[in-house]
């Protein structure tokens, strides 16, 4: 078969609602760059490399159309090893900017290996998720899993960019769960993972609210649990007394419930707890800081909190109908910080106002339908799979940035896939989305 | 494909997943922009303007005659807004101009804008700018884009020290007051009245700000302008008030012996003010300073006691006509009554003196009253009674405030049989002959006096004296008419009235008062050296006047502390308000200024200056 042949049969099998969804979220972005550059001191700068990362971008995801997204699964050890490689580079060769050693500089331009490690990642667990079909079920595979993603987890932890790494764990799950994982296993998984990630969140929470807690009080006590000191091994002694004496309650009532499943429970639970404290203990005061502006926005108005406000008066002034492109006060006039990047959902909403927020977030669904319906229709357990991790990784990405956007997350430094500036990102993103539309244009087994 | 099965089911559980979060988002959206949006614009218009206020003319206060005693000036204030492309690249010859012009240093006023232009943020060059120097800025405007002079309105005195205590002053607020009136528009450096009638119409008084909105960015920096708010001006108020009177009060009174004291005069056909003055007093001007220290020194100290309405102090014989009305009138005393005056009285085993220790020998009620014979007041006093004396005394008004509106006024202190015996305390012979001269308890205002003197001309109308005419308000309100307000009338025999008016009439025609008389106007009065335990007397007169043939049309009181005699010292302050009021010339100050002249021109001979004659030395800009 001529490539020109391949392309002319494909033509027909394309998702062009899905190739729509797509242009129409870079082309919003571009323009929300545009005007959200143009006060800043390098906006020649930003929109030529916007541009260059546009073409690139388009390229790939075009090539990707006509490309097989199969060739992904044959090399999956070759593309695992890369990605270690790249965030082992990263860490090595990486320039350092606001203290993230995240960007690899070549021929004048800067990339971030790890967006692309995530898409890598995505590859090489739908891979190992499609090869272990049959053992879906067991535990093992949720731990092996887990175990294939984190060295990439840890190499980005190290950067340090913590909230780029915990964009991988929905990822996961997300493919765990449509692979078929036992959802009581997964259930603890990711109640370790909330639960880890709780325990610094009500820390801090206590540290804020109750600055001056008596020793005697809850929040006295949680601070001092937070301090690693036998408050803590009390906690842990009575998590561990009270499994033993449900079991024991268990037996009692001859419940059929497993000896295993309540140790289960005590190890995540202590686990957990052990987590979130060395994770609270691990925090940059930056990263403690937008927990604190979570927890208790008031207290910080001029702090980290400064942001979230900022960024909920751009969205909220913006009314209906917007102030119009370039028109902005909040944007064009500073008050809106990194606005042509992870904020740049406040400047779509004060400049378009609800009616360019509510397309923006339309297109976004229609883009995640058609994601899933691709997964849907996918041939092989594999193009399922990988669009299934595309689908979880994306939604959670774009819910958290417009979250924090609007004022329902805390704030995270990650971009709105397709729409904020930043070159690797887009390139990145538009080449996944290039394997999804291959990956429906496959959907039949004919080809 | 087995795989499909299970799958598809997961798949449509995380579709669910997608599409809840896209719904919340969704709905986040619709909360911020459509239900909160007004509120949200609010914050980022907050955010995104500055306002360059002009303070708004207050409104003015004129007297009865249209004379202005308190304007609003327009002051210049020097602004510097550097604009992006417009703003001043060399700012040396700015500099170097502004130096010149305004006074100033020139190294401080570069760095100054070169700061300002350096953060593209607007500064206040200088405030409160001359005229002259106002115009010959305004040069400057257009020569170098970005200087900009703004109109404000300024508080002014034109007649500095002049009745300061009515007029108030203004200043800038406390704490406490400025927590009451953010909400009203305030700004935390508006200046407010403090006192007076600054104070006491201050909402009528107060214009609404203008202002250029200018829009800002993140840094501060001046983006461009949105907008110019005009100022409005505040609510006139026309005082009954006679600038003339008021100056001719003020003037004299500060020039007598102790210069501490009071005076009112009141028109006794309505209870109008016509002026009232207070001893010492300042020149709210000087309150009104941009330097802050300067504001500090001259608040310092400040005279703010308002000696014609709080100031008590006992009345002497000024309480004389009282007691002889109510004699008079209740026909315990006639007028051919005589009483021997030997200089002294003896009550019991007490002696109490008249005022001129040889004794008056025998005197009736004219010549008691003219003479202020306090031993034919001492019988008087007896016949009549310390209670009829009391009730007379407080249907005058006295022992009572007389509510004029104005804060802190005091009531005095009246004393008879029947306060005595609601405090469950005796009253004695000794107490009477006391009250029938003005002395032991009794205290009184000025004000108060000048209730009575006006009672007194007009036969027994009691007026609450009031000092406003009308408000005419600056928002198109029907204008505010005063109307007078009669408190009371005093029942008495015509007869009496004209034995007392006639013995008043004589007092300044040939008895104590004679000092206030005056030649074409009829004036009667009383004069009260009051006796004070604390040192000097205290000088009182009270009078009214009138042209022949006409009804009474002012009524005053005078008191200057620790003044000594009361038709020595406070009469002719009495004097010259009468002739200010009726536009006479004061005898006094044309002597003074023919003097002056006749100096003048034997200095000029002197030195061989031929003087022009006045038609031409006419200012070069008139003569055409």
């Amino acid at each position: 078969m001529s490539p020109i042949k391949v392309s002319s049969t494909l033509s027909g099998r394309i998702d062009w609602a899905f190739v729509a969804a797509v242009a129409g979220l870079v082309s919003f972005g571009t323009l929300a760059i545009l005007s959200a550059a143009n006060m800043t001191s390098f906006y020649n700068l930003i929109w030529q490399k916007h541009f260059i990362a546009l073409a690139l971008g388009s390229t790939l995801f075009t090539l990707m159309i006509a490309f097989n997204y199969q060739v992904f699964q044959d090399q999956s050890k070759i593309l695992y090893g890369f990605a270690i490689v790249l965030m082992a580079a990263v860490l090595i060769f990486g320039t350092t900017s606001r203290g993230h050693r995240a960007w690899i500089r070549l021929a004048g331009f800067s990339f971030q290996p790890a967006e692309l490690a995530r898409v890598l990642i995505v590859l090489v667990l739908a891979d190992f998720l499609d090869k272990r079909a049959r053992r879906a079920q067991d535990f093992s595979t949720i731990l092996m899993a887990l175990g294939i993603a984190a060295p990439i987890l840890l190499l980005i932890l190290k950067q340090p960019d913590f909230s780029t790494a915990l964009t991988f764990l929905p990822m996961i799950t997300g493919m765990l769960f449509c692979a078929g994982a036992n959802l009581l296993q997964l259930l603890f998984v990711f109640g370790y993972g909330a639960l880890a990630l709780s325990v610094p969140l009500v820390i801090t929470l206590c540290q804020v609210r109750f600055p001056n807690a008596p020793a005697g009080s809850l929040p006295g006590f949680i601070i001092a649990t937070s301090k690693m000191g036998w408050e803590t091994l009390i906690v842990i002694g009575s998590v561990a007394f009270t499994c033993a004496m449900a079991w024991r309650l268990a037996t009692w009532m001859r419940l059929q419930v497993k000896l295993a499943s309540f140790a289960a429970v005590a190890v995540i639970l202590t686990g957990a707890l052990l987590t979130g404290i060395v994770v609270n203990r691990s925090m940059k005061t930056y990263q403690r800081n937008r927990f604190v502006a979570y927890v208790a926005p008031r207290s910080a108005a001029k702090g980290a909190a400064y942001n979230v406000i900022q960024s909920k008066v751009a969205v909220g002034s913006g009314g209906v109908w917007g102030k119009g492109l370039f028109s902005g006060t909040q944007s064009q006039l500073g008050f809106l910080p990194e606005r042509h990047t992870d904020f740049i959902f406040a400047t779509i909403g004060e400049e378009t106002g609800f009616i360019g927020a509510g397309l923006v977030l339309g297109l976004y669904m229609i883009l995640l339908w058609r994601i899933v319906t691709a997964a849907r229709l996918a041939r092989d357990r594999y193009g399922y799979l990988v669009c299934a991790g595309l689908a979880s990784m994306l939604t959670f990405v774009m819910a958290l940035n417009v979250g924090m956007c609007v004022g329902l997350m805390p704030v995270a430094g990650i971009p709105l896939p397709l729409i904020s500036y930043g070159g690797s990102s887009l390139v990145i993103n538009l080449w996944s989305l290039g394997i999804v539309a291959n990956i429906y244009a496959r959907r039949y087994a004919l080809l | 494909m087995n795989w499909q099965a299970a799958g598809r089911e997961r798949l449509e559980i995380v579709w669910f997943v997608i599409a809840c979060l896209g719904g919340i988002l969704g709905v986040r959206l619709a909360q911020l922009q459509i239900k909160d949006a007004s509120e949200y614009r609010r914050l980022a218009e907050i955010n995104s303007s500055l306002t360059i206020y002009q303070t708004a003319p207050r409104g003015t206060i004129f007297d009865r005659n249209g004379k202005e005693l308190a304007t609003s000036q327009s002051a210049s204030s020097l602004i510097f807004l550097p604009r992006k492309g417009e703003a001043i690249h060399d700012l040396i010859p700015v500099a170097t101009e502004l130096s010149r012009r305004l006074n100033r240093d020139f190294q401080t006023l570069l760095e100054t804008l070169e700061q300002a232009d350096h953060d593209e943020s607007a500064v206040r060059l200088a405030e409160n700018l001359p005229r002259k120097t106002m115009f010959q800025l305004r040069e400057l405007q257009t020569l170098y884009p970005g200087i900009t002079l703004i109109d404000e309105a300024r508080r002014y005195y034109p007649y500095g020290n002049f009745a300061s205590h009515l007029i108030g002053f203004m200043g800038k607020m406390n704490s406490r007051e400025w927590r009451e009136r953010k909400a009203k528009g305030y700004r935390a450096d508006s200046r407010i009245g403090k006192m007076g009638l600054e104070n006491a119409f201050e909402d009528e008084l107060r214009g609404r700000d203008g202002g250029r909105r200018m829009e800002v960015d993140a840094q501060g920096r001046l983006k461009g302008e949105l907008g110019n708010t005009p100022s409005e001006p505040g609510s006139s108020i026309y005082l009954t008030i006679d600038a003339d009177v008021q100056k001719a009060a003020d003037d004299s009174l500060r020039k007598t012996a102790t210069g501490r004291g009071a005076a009112v005069a009141i028109d006794p056909r309505n209870g109008e003010i016509l002026a009232m003055s207070s001893q010492p007093d300042f020149d709210p001007n000087a309150l009104l300073s941009t330097d802050p220290e300067e504001v500090k020194r001259n608040a310092q100290g400040l005279p703010e006691f308002n000696n014609a309405i709080a100031g008590t102090y006992p009345p002497g014989s000024t309480f004389k006509p009282i007691v002889g009305l109510a004699a008079l009138s209740e026909g315990r005393v006639t007028p051919s009554d005589s009483f021997f005056c030997p200089g002294k009285f003896e009550l019991g085993s007490r002696t109490f003196l008249c005022w001129d220790h040889k004794g008056h020998k025998r005197v009736s009620w004219t010549m008691g009253l003219a003479q202020s014979c306090d031993v034919y007041f001492y019988n008087m006093g007896l016949k009549v009674g310390g209670a009829l004396i009391e009730r007379y005394a407080r249907a005058f008004g006295l022992g009572g405030r007389t509510n004029v509106a104005l804060r802190g006024e005091k009531g005095g202190h009246l004393f008879g049989p029947d306060t005595r015996r609601r405090s469950n305390k005796s009253w004695y012979d000794g107490d009477t002959l006391n009250l029938a001269i003005g002395q032991g308890e009794l205290l009184v205002t000025p004000i108060q006096m000048a209730v009575v003197a006006a009672a007194l001309a007009n036969r027994g109308t009691v007026w609450r004296p009031h000092y406003t005419q009308k408000i005419v308000y600056s928002d198109g309100r029907p204008d505010y008419l005063q109307k007078p307000e009669k408190v009371n009338a005093i029942s008495a025999k015509e007869s009496a009235w004209d034995q007392v008016q006639d013995a008043l009439e004589v007092t300044i025609s040939s008895g104590t008062g004679y000092p206030a008389k005056i030649p074409g106007i009829i004036v009667a009065g009383k004069t009260g050296t009051a006796q004070n335990p604390h040192g000097e007397d205290h000088a009182w007169f009270i009078a009214y006047a009138a042209r022949p043939g006409e009804p009474a049309s002012i009524a005053i009181a005078v008191l200057v502390a620790n003044g000594g005699h009361g038709g020595v010292t406070a009469a002719p302050v009495a004097k010259k308000m009468i002739l200010a009021y009726f536009g006479m010339p004061d005898p006094e100050t044309e002597r003074a200024a023919r003097e002056a002249e006749r100096a003048a021109r034997r200095q000029r001979l002197g030195a061989g200056i031929i003087p022009l004659p006045a038609k031409i030395a006419t200012p070069l800009g008139v003569s055409r």
